[in-house]
């Protein structure tokens, strides 16, 4: 069971939960049940170069078609956060 | 649902706004701190609480670090302003803040311990232009880097360093102008 934390801009996507409990082994289960839950969320994926996620706290660095790679553990946080830029 | 885009008021206080003054103008004379990105831009988030359909400011976070220069979002940025920015003496490679995406995650996890929401980010305009003397508002460009942020984009105008604005629009939108209240 990892958890993920949703930034605050993108929880009116979650009923303002800010964090979401799901059970898959990897990454890509996870965000394929995420987005599964809380469609809204597909906004964050819709920029692949702007996505970046950590895991505890560690950013990973691994392209999207290399997630399943990323294992998950018991209580692994996983946070999703799409930087905010200006002109 | 949490939004931002029915606010009717933002509440500043007026010792936020001096700080968030004292950033743009220590960056627009080329002072730095330490692991700061040294360009003349100032770049900011504003967070606080909602109390209806008010939102009062309580924290300022000022990034250090921009990551326009990183790849992939310097790809993602210079696709971005090679289309939308306005031509201007600046080279289009030396424009833009995009946030460093450690320093935004440490932000919101502040956010949330202190029970505090992201409102929006600010940056400056500093230059002029002949159909737009003030430069108080968003450009086309802020509009379509705000696009989907949920945030508000706070436009700093200091054309004229001395009578600094202050405009709030939500997702850089002119029409979406919210009323920010100095107090």
């Amino acid at each position: 069971m990892a958890r993920v934390i949703i930034p605050f801009p993108y929880r009116k996507y979650t009923d303002n939960e800010r964090e979401i409990v799901i059970d898959a082994p990897d990454l890509e289960g996870t965000m394929k049940r995420l987005v599964q839950m809380h469609e809204g969320l597909n906004v964050l994926f819709e920029q692949p170069k702007l996505l970046s996620i950590f895991v505890n706290g560690r950013l990973v660095k691994v392209q999207q078609k290399d997630w399943s790679q990323i294992s998950l553990k018991q209580d692994d946080e996983i946070s999703l956060i799409i930087p905010i830029a200006g002109g | 649902m949490t939004g931002l885009s029915s606010l009717k008021n933002i509440f500043l206080p007026e010792a936020l706004w001096d700080d968030v003054k004292s950033h743009c103008r220590r960056k627009l004379a080329g002072e730095y701190l330490p692991g700061e990105t040294r360009v003349k831009r100032a770049y900011g988030m504003l967070a606080g609480t909602l109390d209806g359909d008010a939102a009062h400011v309580l924290k300022i976070f000022y990034f250090k670090k921009n990551a326009r220069m990183h790849e992939p979002l310097k790809s993602y940025m210079d696709d971005v302003m090679n289309r939308y920015a306005v031509a201007s003496k600046t080279p289009l490679s030396q424009r833009g803040w995009i946030t460093d995406p450690e320093e935004l995650r440490e932000c919101y996890e502040i956010c949330d311990r202190d029970d505090l929401l992201a409102i929006g980010t600010y940056h400056m305009h500093i230059v002029p232009w002949d159909h737009d003397r003030l430069r108080d508002t968003p450009t086309k460009l802020d509009m379509i880097l705000a696009k989907n942020s949920n945030l508000f984009s706070f436009i700093i105008s200091l054309v004229d360093p001395s009578r600094p604005i202050i405009r709030a629009f939500y997702e850089g939108i002119r029409e979406k102008e919210v009323p920010i209240i100095i107090s």
